[in-house]
């Protein structure tokens, strides 16, 4: 029998498309309230993994266990327990902010005694309560982005996911964003799988980052234990093809390096970046 | 089942409301353009089986109107899935799938029942008199409950807009135009008649015609109608199934 302690566990998981193996092989468990990145290069399986999680997309072989019941046979009742913000917005653009919630609290099955007082309760949490009436194609990016976070909340789901919850929107915005899905994680305790390119996003949200590439996890843990795992302060040289990385424990260790060295370079801290491309030889953004 | 129909009803009306003004527009014009150069255009003083043309051809174009009304939900689940993804958010949702065929098909059946009703208001402008029997709301409802159906089973087949409108041409205006909604399919050449009795509109324009005009409902015709109503249904629910591959 499955740990029920853990809120979700994946084994073997893979998802294989006519020419192309999408996800090869991925097996974590996560437990209530964490807060994990799953972070990875364009293509690396992120978007087909969050499908297989929440039920889009079937499986090619492998188990998803949410509190130890299985996923497939137990999906109705499952799906109540999850909340999904995709990597595109996919907000009914002619209704209003209320009726693309409404919509969302009949699909959950929220009683209709309770419907509107939660909707306002949400819409007064993030901050959204003067967008109530108007249509959704009239606002910004950003403000699309938190109704579908907020939208995501509305049925109280023990676990959310993101797809890329800040791409395409400008740094002020994302800080915003951020704040606001640090905010759902320590208030109501749910946990949090978010997907991501941006290495800071990563660094600064998350306790926990898997690290994905070409469909499989490379790495999982803490993103600091990560980083300390390669040592603390890299030397760049910036040579004539390419940048090369050298890794120190120390800044007098890499500083003396960067004294002898005849290329131009630098000395900064270390990323997980960093921890990317000493697994895999490739940068996360290229 | 009833949280995913009622969902989808409540979307599509919301939808609909804001948009039925010019959708009740534009589902008048083609039918009143057709009135007017076969009724009194070509067909004044010609008789069908008896029948005076017009008297022929208005439970035609109660057929044609409501399925092209009905099956226009095809194009909207189709521009939800590829282009919003709005879709989506019904198959993440804890709702079995036959509560959000059943609601997009109810939606369907609404079209249709609405497109109807502008031919019957035709029919009274046009002082032509049909008979009534009380089949007829049986029978309209099975035929745009059947082609909503079809509806949904093609919007989850096709990949995008070229899909569907390779639909619309190969399937949907050659059944318009070749299923006795205009003239009686027995002129046709046999081997047209075969294709003819293929296509599920000939069943429901027989019936709906025959309970509009003051013939006989075939039990048989009335039979098959269901039939393709089952049919399809049973092709909406692996069709939607599909689409988690
Ligand atoms: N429906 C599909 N058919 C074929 N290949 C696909 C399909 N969806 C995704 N892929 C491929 O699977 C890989 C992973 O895609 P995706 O999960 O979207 O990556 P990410 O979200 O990390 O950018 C990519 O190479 C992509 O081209
Ligand atoms: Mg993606």
């Amino acid at each position: 029998m499955n740990d029920n302690n853990d809120i979700l566990k994946v084994a073997g998981l893979k998802k294989h498309y006519k020419d192309k193996a999408a996800v090869t092989g991925l097996s974590f468990a996560f437990s209530s309230g964490e807060f994990v990145g799953l972070l990875g290069p364009n293509g690396a399986g992120k978007t087909t993994t969050i499908k297989m999680l929440t039920g889009l997309i079937r499986p090619s072989s492998g188990t998803i266990h949410y509190y130890g019941s299985d996923f497939q046979q137990e999906s109705q009742k499952t799906k109540a327990l999850i909340g999904v913000v995709p990597q595109q917005n996919n907000l009914d653009r002619d209704l209003t902010a209320y009726e693309n919630l409404y919509l969302h609290a009949i699909l959950y099955g929220i009683p209709k005694a309770a419907r509107n007082a939660r909707i306002d309760e949400l819409l007064d949490f993030s901050g959204l309560a003067d967008y109530r009436n108007r249509q959704v194609k009239t606002f910004s990016g950003g403000t699309m982005r938190r109704l579908v976070i907020l939208r995501a909340l509305l049925h109280e789901p023990k676990i959310l996911f993101l797809d890329e919850p800040t791409v395409g929107l400008d740094p002020q915005i994302r800080r915003v964003i951020w704040d606001f899905i640090v905010k759902i994680n320590r208030m109501k305790n749910t946990t949090i799988l978010l997907t991501t390119h941006y290495i800071e996003e990563a660094e600064r949200l998350c306790k926990r980052v898997l690290i994905i590439n070409d469909g499989a996890i490379i790495v999982d843990g803490d993103p600091e234990a990560l980083k300390d795992g390669i040592g603390h302060f890299v030397l760049e040289l910036h040579k004539d093809e390419s940048i090369e990385e050298e890794f120190f424990d120390t800044r007098p260790d890499a500083l003396a390096a960067l004294e002898k060295s005849t290329y131009p370079c630098k000395v900064r801290g270390v990323t997980l970046e960093d921890v990317f491309l000493k697994l895999t030889g490739r940068r996360i953004n290229v | 089942m009833f949280n995913g129909l009622y969902a989808v009803l409540y979307r599509e009306l919301s939808i609909y409301r804001k948009r039925a003004v010019k959708q009740i527009l534009s589902s008048s014009l083609s039918p009143l353009l057709f009135l007017i150069a076969f009724g009194w255009g070509f067909g004044s003083g010609v008789t069908v089986g008896g029948l005076p043309y017009i008297s022929f051809l208005i439970p035609g174009l109660i057929t044609m109107n409501s399925l092209n009304q009905s099956f226009a939900i095809s194009a909207e689940i189709n521009i939800s899935r590829f282009y919003f993804h709005t879709f989506d958010e019904y198959l993440i949702a804890p709702v079995s799938h036959a509560g959000i065929v059943i609601g997009e098909a109810m939606f369907g059946v609404f079209r249709g029942l609405l497109a109807t009703m502008i031919i019957f208001v035709y029919a009274l402008i046009f002082h032509v008199t049909l008979s009534f029997n009380p089949l007829f709301p049986a029978a309209i409802l099975l035929h745009t409950f059947s082609f909503s159906l079809l509806a949904v089973t093609t919007s989850m087949i096709v990949k995008d807009h070229s899909g569907q409108a390779l639909v619309n041409n190969f399937v949907i205006t050659p059944m318009i135009f070749l299923c006795g909604t205009f003239y009686p399919i027995d002129k046709l050449p046999y081997a047209f008649k075969l294709l003819v009795y293929v296509f599920p509109l000939t069943y429901s324009t027989k019936v709906i015609r025959a309970a509009l005009t003051g013939g006989d409902v075939s039990i048989i015709y009335a039979g098959l109608m269901m039939f393709y109503c089952i049919i399809f249904f049973l092709t909406s629910l692996w069709a939607l199934r599909s689409v988690e591959a």
